[in-house]
């Protein structure tokens, strides 16, 4: 039997309400000091692609913020024995203390943005190409035309960028006042131009809500996918736990 | 605390999530047959990460006005043939672009 762990949370006290996590197992907290490791027996192996058990870790994880802050740990972490739990509790108490204490009340809200990235990168190419066509000359040697060809695609991919730099200043501008902390992430793909983590206290989760709406309203030609709220698990300090667990 | 989830247009960011998780490197398939080919894969990729930070700075250069014409000239012979001699190599070894894409983090794909 393994222990499956769901993350850390600011209390070592016994779970008051029934939660079940995977496979119906009940969640059941492991205390070292002042906080705590939410864990449930694993009887059977769990594959990484085993969807069923990826929600049923999401919603454990839903139920428990509700009540606790939490560091949620990555779906699959396991370990063999309850005192190698108690190891990277005792092993990284400083890290996790300074987390709860720095997530305490605060939520995840996740923002994805696509552009007409195709259509843009066009626009900007016959630009460029435009502006260039008068100063081309078919004289230019091998060498040369290579670089004017290069030179070409560097300043349309520069543009490109620069251009996602104003929209993305724009959308993040509607957020700024109400978040903690950020994690944007620009041109993922060519048509992602944002995938945003934002993390919000729980009190000013409406009034980030309500910008959302705003943004939304906003006539330009983008498409959201508006998420949350999630565990912070875009803004817990990344441990290495991997000493003793599977 | 309710779980809100808006999404303009679903199909759209699937295939966004698609075209990144091909993105992602492959496992290694390490086997006495393709060691070969595993092997040479690394050193291209490699050499095509190096290849491609050198023709990044010539552009810096050629934008920040500080080459001459000679030099730009020169420059360009230069990386014309090392681009294709890693076309001739990639061929060798039957690799395609994308066989040597590497995910650099923040800083996006190489290829």
């Amino acid at each position: 039997m393994s222990i499956y762990i769901y993350g850390i949370i600011d209390s070592n006290e016994k779970i008051s309400e029934a939660i079940t996590g995977l496979n119906g197992a009940n969640i059941y907290n492991i205390p070292y000091r002042d906080i705590g490791a939410l864990a449930s027996d694993l009887n059977t192996p769990v594959r990484n692609t085993d969807e069923d058990r990826v929600l049923e870790h999401e919603m454990a994880l839903e139920k428990i913020m509700k009540k606790y802050t939490i560091l949620p740990m990555r779906f699959l972490t396991v370990f063999d024995k309850k005192d190698n739990v108690i190891s990277i509790l005792n092993e990284h108490y400083n890290d996790f203390r300074e987390d709860l204490d720095r997530l305490r009340d605060k939520v995840e809200f996740g923002i994805k943005t696509i552009w007409p990235g195709a259509i843009i990168r066009d626009r900007i190419e016959n630009a460029y190409r435009k502006a260039q066509s008068d100063l081309s000359s078919s004289a230019d040697s091998p060498g040369k035309s290579f670089m004017k060809e290069k030179f070409g695609k560097y300043k349309i991919d520069k543009e490109f960028e620069e251009e996602a730099d104003r929209c993305i200043a724009i959308i993040d501008g509607f957020f700024n006042r109400f978040v903690a902390e950020k994690r944007l992430e620009k041109l993922k793909t060519d048509n992602l131009l944002l995938d945003a983590a934002y993390l919000v206290d729980k009190e000013k989760q409406s009034d980030f809500e309500k910008a959302f709406e705003e943004l939304k309203a906003s006539p330009c030609d983008l498409k959201y996918l508006f998420s949350g709220p999630w565990p912070p698990y875009n803004f817990v300090t990344k441990t290495n736990t991997s000493h003793g667990h599977e | 605390m309710s779980k809100i989830v808006q999404v303009d247009a679903m199909d759209a960011f699937i295939e966004e999530t698609e075209k990144l998780q091909k993105a992602l490197p492959n496992k290694i398939d390490a086997n006495p047959q393709n060691v070969e080919k595993g092997l040479a894969k690394l050193v291209l990729t490699l050499i095509e990460l190096i290849r491609k930070l050198m023709e990044k700075q010539a552009m810096r250069r050629v934008e920040a006005g500080s080459l001459s014409e000679e030099e730009i000239e020169k420059l360009g012979e230069t990386l014309m043939k090392l681009e294709n001699k890693m076309k001739e190599l990639k061929g060798i070894f039957e690799l395609k672009d994308e066989d040597l894409n590497l995910n650099l983090g923040p800083l996006g794909d190489l290829m």
